[in-house]
C-alpha cells in the first residue's frame, strides 16, 4: 500500500523527467561535441579537445569569412539598437495608451491588440519592399527596424500593462508638485518601473540576438555576416563541408546572453510570458 | 512651530483673466493633445512604416505579375497592371492540393499533439508536483522557445541524423526500431511536427498553468473530500474553469502554425523531393524572397500571402471581440497633460 | 487663500460625479468635505487640485478663475491617503521634488527640506526610503512634501485613513496645529464624520454628488438639514422613526405604536403641518427615566465608558447610552425619557428637515 501509493506520488516527477530529455538531450550534445574530435551520438570519439574554441582567436571557417568577433559585434549591435528603440518607443505609446486622455486613445489601443495577435510574419513580402524603397534592404539598421517593429505591439501591450499598476495618486502628487507630464514619465513613473523594463529590454535583447529568418530575409551577400544565426546557418547546409566542433562551439557561444538570461530571471520569464499573453503574445 | 513661510508667496502663475474661461483653453487643450501625440508619435510612425504600407504593397503586389523577370519595367502600382490572376493561379496550382492538405495536417496534428495536448498535460502535471519542482520543469520546456532556432534545428538535425552521428540511431538502432538512414529525410513530417510542437507547447503551458494556479485551493480540495479521483477532479474541475484559456490557446495557436514556418524552412525547407513538407505560409515565402531559386515571383507570392494576412486579420479582430479585450481598457484618472 | 466653487459638475459620460456644488472658503479656514465613498467629495478636490477638469461651472482662487491652470500652477500642496511617496527616492528627494522642479538652488533646497522635515519630527530619516519607514512616517513626509513650496492651498484626501486608531488620533491633533499656525487655507476630505466634527471650521456634507450641507460641526450636528446627514453625522447614529404629529389642546404630540411624546411647540407646529414624519432623536438625548415610557432591553453593547442598549417600544429599536453599573441585561424591562428639546423632523418624501430650510 505505501510502495504503491509512493510510486503512484512519483508518476508525475517520473513524466515530466521523461517529456524534458527529447529537449534536453540537444544541449548536452552541443556541449559534449563543442569539446570533442568529433562524437558518434552523444559519445566523443577521439580526444576532448579545445580546438573548436579557436574561433575566439582567429577566423574560422577558412578564408573568405569574417571573423568571429564582428559578426558578434553585429548581433550586438542589432539587439542592443533593439532593446534600447522598443523600450523607448512602448514605453512611451504604453504610457500614453494608459495614461493619457486624448482622441483617438481607444482606437489605438484596439489597433495594438490587433497587431499584438496579428502574424506579421505574413507581411515579410510587403517590408522588403518598404525597405528597398527606403534604401534600407540589405543594412543593419534595415534589420534592426523590422525586428523593433515586430516586437513592438507585445511591448507596449507589455508597458501599458505596468502603467496600469502605477498609482494614479503618485502621479497626481507629481503633478501636483510641479511635474510636466514627460517629467512625471521620466523622473517618477519609469524609475519605479525598472524590473518591468529590465523584463522587456532583456527580452528584446534576446529575441534580436537570436534572430534569424528577418536578417536572412533582408540581407545578401554581406549579409552572410549579419547576425550569428545567419552565420551559422551557412554552415548547416550539405554543399559545405561541416565542421561540427566549430559550429557546435559556435552555437554554444552565441547561447551565452540566452543562458545568462535564463538563469538570472527565471521569474520574470515565466511572468513575462504569462503577462504578455493576457493580450495573446 | 519655526517654519517661517516666506511673507509673499508666489501666486498662480499663469493669471487668467478673471471670468468664463475664454481663449486660453483651446490653446492648453491643443497643447495637451499635441503632447499625447508626441508620446505616441514614435510608434505610429514604426506602425505605420512595418503595418499599414506592408500590408497596402502586398495587397497591390498580388494583383500584380511582378517577378524577378520584369522587375524595374513593370509598374506594379499602376491599377492598369491589376488583375486577379495570382488568384486565380493559386487554386490552378498543380500542387494547390498538397500545400492545403500539408498546412490543414501539420497545423491539425500540432495543434492537437503538442501546443494543446501536451501543453495541458504538462501544466497538469507541473501544477500537481511540487510547486518550486513544477516551476523548473516549466522553464526547461521554455528553453525551446528561447533558443536562436539555427541551434535548435541544428541539435535536432544531429539528433535524427543517419548512423553514426545520430543519437536517436544511436540508442534506438541496436534495438533494431531504426535502421540508421536519416530520419528527417525518412520520416519529415514527425520531426517537423515534433521539432515546431515543442516550441509551441510552452505557450499554452504557460497559461494552462498559470490559469490552473488560479483555482482557489478549496475547490480541488472539496473535490478530494467529495471523494473524487485526481482525473474526475481534472474532468468536472480544472477543466470547465480553466475553459476560456483553452479557447484562447487553441484559436491563438492556430493562427501561429498557420502563419509561422521558420523551422520548416531550417529543418526540411519544404522537403525532401517535392513540396513533401511545403505549407501554405512557406509556399509564399518561396515563391517571393527565397533568394535562392533565382525566379522570384513577389505579385504571385504576395496572393498567396494576403490570404493569410486576411485571415491573420479576421482572426485578431474575432479575439478581440471573444475575449473583450477592449475592457481592459481604463478610463486615465487625470484629465489634464 | 480663497477659494470659490459656483456651480462645480463633473460628468463621464452619463456618469455624474459631481453636481452643482456652490462653495465659499474664506482665507486660512479649514473646510472638511465629508460624505460616504462614491459622494463625489474627492472628485470635487481632484477637480480644486486641477488634475480633472470641471465638466460644469468655475473655480476660482482669490476671485481668479482657474479651470484651465494646471496643478502645477496652482501653488497648492497635497497629501493622499496612500501618502504617495515615490519609492525609488530618499526622504530627502521626496520632500525636495516640489523645489527641484521649480529649479530652486541646490543649498536652498536642501535648507528647506530640513527644516520641514525637522518641523515634521523626521529630520533623521532623510536618507531612508519609504519602504523603510512606518506609516506614520511616511504621512509626514508625505505631509513635508506638500508644506515644503509653502502653497496657499492645502489639499487633504484621506489622508489617515490607513493609520492605526492610535496614530490616527495624534496626527489628526497635529495636523490642526499645524494649519491653525501656518494659517494655509485647507481643504480635507473624509468619511469619519469624527475626524470632521474635531477638525473642522466648516463642514461640507455630500451625498451623490450633491452638497447636501455647508455649516460649522455644531450647525451641522445640531440642526441637520436632510436626513442623511442626521444618519450620517453622529455616532452611535440618530435614532430615526416614523411618527404622527398633531395639536391636541394646545399641545404637540408626536405619537407612533407605544409611544406618545409632548413635542415643544417651536417644533411641533412645523411638523404638525405635514402629520405623518420622520422624527430623529439621538442616543444622548434618550436616557433611562422612571416616568418615562416603558420598553423591554433588547441588546446591549458594553463600550467601554459607556454600554449602549436597544430597547424595543412596541416593534421599534430605540438605541440609547447608559451607564455600565446600572447592569442592564436582554429581556429587562425599562422606561425611557425623551429630551423633546432636541427632536428633529423629516418630510418623509424630499426627507428635508422641516425644522432648518
Amino acid at each position: 500500500m505505501a510502495l504503491r501509493k509512493r510510486i503512484w506520488s512519483s508518476a508525475p516527477y517520473l513524466l515530466l523527467v521523461i517529456s524534458v530529455v527529447p529537449i534536453m538531450v540537444g544541449y548536452l550534445w552541443l556541449l559534449i561535441n563543442s569539446f570533442s574530435t568529433r562524437t558518434e551520438g552523444l559519445l566523443p570519439v577521439g580526444e576532448l579537445t579545445l580546438n573548436n574554441w579557436s574561433f575566439l582567436l582567429e577566423t574560422p571557417f577558412g578564408r573568405g569569412y569574417p571573423s568571429i568577433w564582428r559578426v558578434t559585434l553585429n548581433t550586438f549591435l542589432i539587439a542592443s539598437f533593439m532593446t534600447i528603440t522598443v523600450v523607448l518607443v512602448s514605453s512611451l505609446a504604453g504610457y500614453a495608451l494608459s495614461r493619457l486622455n486624448f482622441p483617438g486613445r481607444r482606437q489605438f489601443l484596439s489597433l495594438t491588440l490587433i497587431l499584438h495577435a496579428f502574424p506579421s510574419v505574413t507581411l515579410l513580402i510587403g517590408i522588403f519592399f518598404v525597405l528597398r524603397t527606403l534604401s534600407l534592404y540589405n543594412t543593419l539598421i534595415g534589420v534592426g527596424l523590422v525586428m523593433v517593429g515586430f516586437e513592438m505591439p507585445f511591448g507596449i501591450w507589455l508597458m501599458k500593462g505596468f502603467f496600469d499598476n502605477v498609482s494614479w495618486d503618485m502621479e497626481r502628487a507629481a503633478l501636483i508638485d510641479g511635474a510636466s507630464r514627460l517629467q512625471v514619465w521620466w523622473q517618477i513613473i519609469i524609475p519605479t518601473l525598472k524590473p518591468g523594463i529590465a523584463a522587456l529590454a532583456i527580452f528584446a535583447f534576446v529575441s534580436g540576438w537570436n534572430a534569424w529568418l528577418v536578417p536572412k530575409t533582408f540581407t545578401i551577400g554581406a549579409g552572410k555576416q549579419a547576425t550569428l544565426s545567419v552565420y551559422l546557418q551557412n554552415f548547416q547546409g550539405d554543399t559545405v563541408a561541416v565542421d561540427w566542433g566549430t559550429v557546435t562551439a559556435v552555437g554554444l557561444f552565441q547561447l551565452i546572453p540566452v543562458a545568462l538570461f535564463f538563469i538570472f530571471t527565471q521569474d520574470l520569464l515565466l511572468s513575462i510570458y504569462a503577462g504578455g499573453a493576457k493580450g495573446g503574445s | 512651530m519655526d517654519l517661517k513661510l516666506s511673507t509673499e508667496r508666489g501666486g498662480i502663475q499663469s493669471p487668467s483673466p478673471v471670468g468664463v474661461p475664454n481663449q486660453s483653453s483651446k490653446v492648453t487643450r491643443l497643447r495637451s493633445k499635441l503632447g499625447a501625440y508626441g508620446f505616441m508619435a514614435p510608434a505610429v510612425v514604426l506602425i505605420v512604416l512595418f503595418f499599414f504600407i506592408p500590408v497596402i504593397i502586398l495587397f497591390i503586389l498580388s494583383l500584380s505579375d511582378l517577378k524577378s523577370a520584369n522587375f524595374g519595367t513593370l509598374q506594379w502600382w499602376l491599377p492598369s497592371n491589376w488583375s486577379l490572376v495570382n488568384y486565380t493561379k493559386i487554386f490552378a496550382d498543380r500542387f494547390f492540393s498538397k500545400f492545403l492538405g500539408n498546412t490543414l495536417f501539420y497545423v491539425l496534428t500540432t495543434l492537437a499533439l503538442f501546443n494543446f495536448g501536451t501543453a495541458l498535460a504538462i501544466a497538469l502535471l507541473t501544477t500537481h508536483i511540487n510547486r518550486r519542482a513544477g516551476f523548473v520543469f516549466r522553464l526547461m520546456w521554455l528553453l525551446p522557445r528561447l533558443t536562436p532556432s539555427v541551434i535548435y534545428i541544428l541539435m535536432w538535425r544531429r539528433i535524427a541524423s543517419r548512423v553514426p552521428h545520430g543519437i536517436i540511431n544511436q540508442f534506438l538502432g541496436p534495438l533494431g526500431i531504426t535502421s540508421g538512414e536519416d530520419l528527417v529525410t525518412a520520416l519529415p513530417w514527425l520531426f517537423v511536427i515534433v521539432v515546431n510542437g515543442l516550441i509551441g507547447a510552452s505557450f499554452g503551458l504557460v497559461i494552462f498553468s498559470s490559469a490552473i494556479e488560479a483555482i482557489p485551493r478549496d475547490f480541488l480540495r472539496a473535490s478530494k473530500v467529495d471523494g473524487g479521483s485526481t482525473l474526475q477532479t481534472i474532468r468536472f474541475i480544472i477543466l470547465p474553469m480553466i475553459r476560456w484559456p483553452i479557447l484562447f490557446v487553441l484559436t491563438f495557436q492556430t493562427l501561429s502554425l498557420l502563419t509561422s514556418f521558420e523551422q520548416i524552412l531550417l529543418l526540411t525547407d519544404g522537403g525532401p523531393g517535392l513540396f513533401r513538407t511545403e505549407v501554405w505560409a512557406l509556399r509564399a515565402y518561396h515563391l517571393a524572397l527565397s533568394t535562392e531559386s533565382g525566379n522570384t515571383q513577389w505579385g504571385y507570392g504576395a496572393a498567396w500571402a494576403v490570404i493569410l494576412v486576411i485571415i491573420g486579420i479576421g482572426a485578431a479582430v474575432i479575439y478581440m471581440r471573444v475575449f473583450k479585450f477592449d475592457e481592459l481598457v481604463q478610463e486615465p484618472k487625470i484629465d489634464l497633460i | 487663500m480663497k477659494v470659490k466653487l459656483e456651480n462645480l459638475s463633473k460628468r463621464w459620460g452619463k456618469v455624474v460625479g459631481v453636481e452643482g456644488i456652490n462653495l465659499d472658503i474664506n482665507d486660512g479656514e479649514f473646510v472638511v468635505f465629508l460624505g460616504p465613498s462614491g459622494c463625489g467629495k474627492t472628485t470635487t478636490l481632484l477637480m480644486v487640485a486641477g488634475i480633472y477638469k470641471p465638466s460644469g461651472g468655475i473655480i476660482r482662487f482669490d476671485g481668479r478663475v482657474v479651470n484651465e491652470v494646471g496643478p502645477k500652477d496652482r501653488n497648492i500642496g497635497m497629501v493622499f491617503q496612500s501618502y504617495a511617496l515615490y519609492p525609488h527616492m530618499t526622504v530627502m528627494q521626496n520632500i525636495s521634488y516640489p523645489l527641484r522642479l521649480m529649479k530652486t538652488p541646490k543649498s536652498e533646497m536642501i535648507e528647506r527640506s530640513q527644516r520641514v522635515a525637522d518641523m515634521m519630527g523626521i529630520g533623521e530619516l532623510m536618507d531612508r526610503r519609504p519602504a523603510f519607514l512606518s506609516g506614520g512616517q511616511q504621512q509626514r513626509v508625505a505631509l513635508g512634501r506638500a508644506l515644503v513650496k509653502e502653497p496657499e492651498l492645502l489639499l487633504f484626501d484621506e489622508p489617515l485613513s490607513n493609520l492605526d486608531a492610535r496614530l490616527r488620533l495624534s496626527m489628526r491633533s497635529e495636523i490642526k496645529r499645524l494649519q491653525i499656525d501656518l494659517g494655509i487655507t485647507s481643504i480635507y476630505v473624509t468619511h469619519d464624520q469624527v475626524e470632521a466634527m474635531t477638525m473642522a471650521d466648516r463642514i461640507a456634507v455630500m451625498k451623490d454628488g450633491q452638497l447636501h450641507a455647508y455649516d460649522t460641526p455644531t450647525e451641522v450636528y445640531d440642526r441637520p438639514r436632510t436626513l442623511f446627514i442626521a444618519r450620517f453625522v453622529g455616532n452611535p447614529p440618530m435614532n430615526i422613526t416614523e411618527v404622527d404629529v398633531s395639536q391636541t389642546n394646545g399641545a404637540y404630540h408626536a405619537s407612533s405604536e407605544g409611544l406618545e411624546l409632548v413635542i415643544p411647540a417651536d417644533r411641533g407646529e412645523k411638523a404638525a403641518a405635514k402629520g405623518s414624519v420622520m422624527m430623529g432623536i439621538r442616543p444622548e438625548d434618550i436616557m433611562i427615566d422612571s416616568e418615562g415610557i416603558p420598553g423591554e432591553v433588547f441588546g446591549v453593547e458594553p463600550l467601554g465608558r459607556d454600554h449602549l442598549i436597544d430597547v424595543k417600544i412596541g416593534d421599534i429599536h430605540y438605541y440609547l447610552l447608559v451607564d455600565p453599573s446600572l447592569n442592564l441585561k436582554s429581556g429587562d424591562r425599562v422606561k425611557l425619557g425623551f429630551n423633546t428639546k432636541k427632536c428633529q423632523f423629516f418630510d418623509k418624501k424630499t426627507e428635508r428637515s422641516l425644522l432648518w430650510n
